[in-house]
């Protein structure tokens, strides 16, 4: 075997599957920043995400791209929907907003189910072939997904860093009370942040589900694995996230090349306790404990 | 209930008398099979088929035994896959409805589970449950009219080693009992072939990205995937991504029918060239005209279990003739074991499993080789249990 090689591999197959994570998570630590709520259902709107993409591809016939953007446009407007109609009386309200967030994810998996079926259904590959660089072998629909993802990221990081609206989000996630009183309006910032967060999801979904295949319980994963990098990386910290995410897609695909599988799962678990203990406030951020 | 029998019994006979032949009399057969649920496909078929078979003996007259027309019904219940669930059917139907032949059940848990109750009552059945204790000597009624993994792995292993070169194979597995089973399985059917399983890998059912297990196992050089144990979809993905790592070596599939939903996820760019397990050769025109049958009345595809329980209810007609009753279903079960070179639809069918099971009640059905070709299946290599594959 080509050590090398295959740490080279390795890593390049972890950053891809790390930067799905980074999408997650950032989407679900921003919707926990802005009203403090734990979103169980963050997993069924990457479910969603994928299934919108797959009906705009396979059944419209639209092009990928648009589909994606259509299924992100389609995820912010259901998102605020949702947060206004259903999770209004629950902000700032951690515990009954995390069992209404969990009763939420039931009923989305379940009108899923009745939709589409049980069965898992895919959609065509959006690139064909593989590019080596190195003796790296990636396939090309993996590149084109990391491009679109970080396009995404570097976006939201514009939007948040340099526009009103942008700045605004960021108020409310630092402190909700002195941005009201500053003038930002909550009404309208707590759907809006709830539908960016999971309009994040949305494009996870909608990216990986030309990758992977499609069904009514493919979020559950995840939303766990989003769990793991928003705990790790500190709770309602972006850039913790972001490099939490990326270090646990990194971490699962080494040690997945070194052991098999079962005791890889395992030893990341272990890995994320002990690296919970070392950082009790997250590894970069300001941890809610 | 029971005090009435006798007069109803003669009844029946002074009617059958006074009506002369044209009075026809009704033969339940019970179908035990899941009709909801993770199983609901299989159960569907095996039920859809021996309706089938029902139809035409009725179409013809109904069923002629001794002189005697009856007239077929299948009563089906649903187990849903369960054990508990299929006990309380299978005394419904042996107690209730009287039935003394049996469709199904679907699955492993279940068979053992009413075993004791049919066993016991001396009602026939008909296994799709791959479990090697479904069949036995003291178990003279169970009857499996599919071929398991168990049967079909050896000869096709045997046919690729020859055949492909299959030297080094790999393959995934789920990390589950029957993920285990058939990993253990297949690795001694390709040491018995001369070839090897050098490396396997399991994971947990939700997985989606195989990617990093496929980098490791591509690492240790082998020449061939092996797909088998996989459901169907993540048999597909696999397939893919295999590819997309720039994996130029055989993909194989030696059990378990699922060549569309593979080609579905993987695409037919991936799938081409791809050898799977086939349970039926559709360019046969008996199985053209069961699967033109079947689509013009259930208006879905036949799966591919659901020939078996059209032939073997056929079978069951077959031997109910010879034997010349449909009540002693000792003697029924007696005429069926000694069937051999039955035309069904899925050709010429006999029985084996004496060295397996101890006792020949295993039906020894055709299987084919195919390779995916544009999306579909062709036939490569025609398989028997005692033959292997040609």
């Amino acid at each position: 075997m080509d050590w090398q090689l295959l740490l080279g591999q390795a890593t390049a197959n972890g950053l891809v599957v790390g930067l799905l994570y980074l999408l997650m998570a950032v989407g679900f630590t921003l919707v926990f920043g802005v009203m403090r709520m734990v979103n169980f259902a963050h997993g069924e709107f990457y479910m969603l995400g994928a299934f919108a993409a797959y009906t705009l591809v396979v059944k419209l016939s639209l092009p990928f791209l648009l589909a994606v953007a259509l299924s992100v446009v389609l995820a912010i407007v259901f998102g605020s929907l949702v947060e206004w109609l259903v999770l209004k009386p629950f902000r700032k309200d951690e515990l009954n907003g995390m069992i209404a967030t969990i009763g939420l994810a039931m009923i989305l998996q379940n009108v899923a189910l009745l939709t589409f079926g049980p069965d898992p259904v895919s959609l065509p590959p959006i690139a064909t072939g593989a590019s080596t660089v190195l003796g790296v072998t990636v396939a090309n629909s993996r590149l084109y997904v990391v491009g679109f993802a970080l396009a995404v990221l570097l976006l939201l990081y514009a939007f948040l860093r340099h526009s009103p609206v942008g700045r605004g989000l960021r108020a409310v996630v630092e402190d909700a009370d002195i941005a009201a009183i500053h003038g930002v309006r909550a009404r309208i910032y707590y759907p809006l942040g709830f539908g960016i967060g999971i309009g994040l999801a949305a494009i996870a979904g909608a990216l990986m589900a030309p990758l992977f295949s499609v069904s009514p319980f493919m979020g559950q994963t995840p939303l766990l694995k989003a769990f793991m990098v928003v705990i790790l990386g500190g709770l309602g910290s972006i850039p913790g996230a972001a490099v939490a995410g990326l270090c646990l897609g990194l971490l699962e695909s080494y040690s997945t090349l070194f052991m098999s599988s079962s005791t890889a799962d395992m030893l990341i678990f272990i890995l994320v306790v002990v690296g919970m203990l070392a950082f009790p406030r997250g590894l970069i951020g300001r941890g809610e404990a | 209930m029971k005090a009435h029998a006798p007069q109803f019994l003669a009844a029946a006979l002074l009617g059958g008398l006074a009506l002369g032949a044209s009075a026809q009399e009704t033969l339940k057969i019970g179908a035990l099979v899941t009709l909801s649920g993770p199983g609901a496909a299989w159960g569907q078929a095996m039920k859809n088929a021996a309706e089938l078979a029902a139809d035409k003996v009725n179409a013809a007259g109904g069923l002629d035994v001794a002189g005697r027309k009856y007239k077929v019904e299948i009563v089906a219940y649903d187990d849903k896959y369960q054990a508990g669930e299929a006990v309380t059917v299978a005394n419904r139907l042996v107690f209730e409805d009287k039935v003394k032949y049996l469709i199904g059940p679907t699955g492993s848990a279940p068979t053992l589970a009413v075993q004791p109750i049919t066993e016991k009552n001396q009602v026939l059945t008909s296994t799709l449950g791959f479990t090697n204790k479904a069949l036995s000597p003291d178990k003279p009624f169970s009857f499996r009219p599919v071929i398991t993994t168990y049967e079909i792995a050896d000869p096709q292993i045997a046919w690729l080693v020859k055949q492909h070169g299959v030297k080094k194979a790999g393959g995934l597995f789920p990390n589950d009992e029957s993920g285990q089973v058939i990993a253990r399985d297949l690795e001694a059917a390709y040491k018995r072939a001369g070839g090897e399983l050098s490396a396997k890998e399991f994971f947990e059912r939700e997985r989606v990205d195989f990617v990093p297990l496929l980098t490791r196992m591509l690492a240790r050089g082998i020449d061939t995937i092996e797909l088998d144990g996989n459901s169907p979809g993540t048999a597909g993905l696999i397939a893919k991504q295999a590819r997309e790592l720039g994996f130029k070596g055989k993909i194989v599939r030696t059990g378990g029918p699922a060549t569309a939903e593979i080609v579905n996820v993987a695409g037919k760019e991936v799938s081409e060239g791809m050898m799977v397990h086939a349970v039926l050769d559709a360019s046969q025109p008996a199985m053209q005209e069961y699967i033109a049958s079947y689509t013009a009345k259930y208006k879905v595809a036949p799966n591919g279990f659901s020939p078996s329980y059209y032939d073997f209810t056929n079978m069951l007609f077959e031997s109910m003739r010879r034997a010349g009753t449909v009540s002693d279903s000792a003697k029924v079960a007696q005429e069926l074991g000694k069937l051999s070179n039955f035309e069904g639809v899925l050709g010429k069918l006999s029985w084996t499993g004496k060295e397996s099971y101890g006792t020949d009640h295993q039906l020894a059905v055709p299987f084919y080789v195919a390779e995916i070709r544009n999306g579909v299946e062709v036939v490569r290599a025609r398989c028997t249990v005692a033959e292997g594959c040609k």
